[in-house]
């Protein structure tokens, strides 16, 4: 559904009309085996503790996600309608996969999962994400993590 | 997602990215990076299938295994059933038919929307607890609050959000919005087999008196001399495919 022709106008439009930004740099950062990694979710869905306030239209603020947080206590508060919200109604890990993360841990796949993850509103303009990406990086650094999932929505 | 995934790979640390559009992962090129063909809102697919949602997991964090970057693009190759509609789909609850809706005063409506709540209402307290989760609860307002809030917007008058976020009628309505919604989405899902989004979609917008109320809302916001209800009424409030229905 997410193959271009099938999102419906004018959607469709909105979507191939964003401006994306490019880089000259390309950075490259390797690392362990998967088994040996320690894993994070970085998703644009907007998600937050229910018992936090809502994210703001254009915001650039980046919430925690704590490992502790059950599947109840976590809200979409993201601005679009542009996209289907049915399927998180029904299961959050199809937006974000905790759960799998945490069953692939138990298998031995990754090594271990992060203590805490992060959510932003994905509709802001990444232009003004510096400082939140230095924050969530400090974060992630601080958590020991060395494979970030990012996820959109 | 993909920029802010070059930025935190800038910043030393490995980064995968799941995108829902081939055409922005292949204009930002994030160091690594899957195209999954799914709906837009659903990245890992098929809700309530872990084992899907595991492969698809599992195919991004592979990208980290690989030493032939700087940049990597693959397409994860599996749809997910649930983007067809489901043959004979039927939600979990059965409302009366919407009545004409033309016209009403802003009281009526709070007094429909309030009596089709509590057909819905039994049916999702009983989804929340078999599930032990509801995605309802951005807007701050308890569903018995929400007929009345959305009557005063009807009215012309713009009532400040609940506390303690306080926000602005424009943004508390669209998180009314959300939250009527999502009762209503979780109702029709709970104990039935997974329909296509468009299948939920469709009730709701076409079938149900809160659908109606909505684009009654939506009208009202676009005439109204709030630029922010205005805003809001245009971008933020009914899918355009469901405006002229």
């Amino acid at each position: 559904m997410a193959r271009i022709e099938d999102i419906p106008e004018p959607t469709r439009t909105n979507v191939l009309a964003l401006e994306c930004p490019t880089y000259e740099h390309r950075p490259w950062v390797a690392g362990p085996p998967l088994a040996e990694r320690r894993v994070a979710i970085v998703t644009s869905a907007a998600l937050h503790d229910r018992r936090e306030a809502p994210f703001q239209p254009g915001s650039a603020e980046y919430r925690e996600l704590s490992g502790s947080l059950t599947s109840g206590d976590i809200l979409m508060s993201h601005v679009s309608i542009n996209f289907d919200r049915t399927g998180f109604q029904r299961d959050l890990n199809v937006v974000y996969p905790i759960d799998r993360l945490r069953e692939l841990a138990a298998q031995g796949v990754i090594g271990s999962v992060a203590d805490t993850h992060f959510a932003v509103m994905g509709s802001t303009d990444p232009n003004v994400m510096e400082e939140t990406a230095d924050a969530i990086a400090a974060r992630l650094k601080r958590d020991r993590v060395d494979a970030v999932l990012f996820s959109p929505v | 997602m993909s920029a802010l995934a070059h930025k935190i790979e800038s910043r030393g640390l490995p980064t995968t990215v799941v995108g829902l559009v081939r055409l922005h992962l292949e204009t930002v090129r994030p160091p690594r990076a899957l195209w999954t063909p799914f709906q837009l809102g659903r990245p890992f697919g098929e809700p309530s299938d872990a084992d899907f949602q595991r492969r698809v997991v599992t195919a991004a964090l592979r990208l980290l295994e690989r030493n032939d970057g700087p940049t990597l693009l693959e397409d994860y190759g599996e749809d997910a059933p649930s983007m067809v509609d489901r043959p004979g789909w039927r939600p979990a609850l059965s409302l009366p038919p919407v009545s004409a809706t033309a016209g009403s005063a802003p009281a009526d409506w709070s007094t429909r929307l309030a009596a089709e709540l509590a057909l819905v209402r039994p049916q999702w307290e009983a989804a929340k607890a078999s599930t032990g989760r509801t995605t309802v609860g951005v807007c701050g307002l308890p569903p018995e609050a929400w007929p009345a809030f959305v009557g005063e917007c009807l009215a012309g008058r713009l009532p400040a959000g609940p506390e303690p976020w306080k926000h602005s009628t424009a943004l508390a309505l669209r998180f009314v919005s959300d939250d009527i919604k999502a009762l209503y989405g979780e109702a029709a899902q709970h104990g039935v087999p997974l329909p296509s989004s468009r299948q939920l979609d469709t009730w709701f917008w076409t079938q149900t008196t809160a659908g109606a109320l909505l684009k009654a809302v939506r009208t009202m916001a676009m005439a109204s001399e709030n630029n922010a209800l205005k805003t809001v009424g245009s971008r933020y409030f009914v899918p355009t495919p469901y405006l002229g229905s």
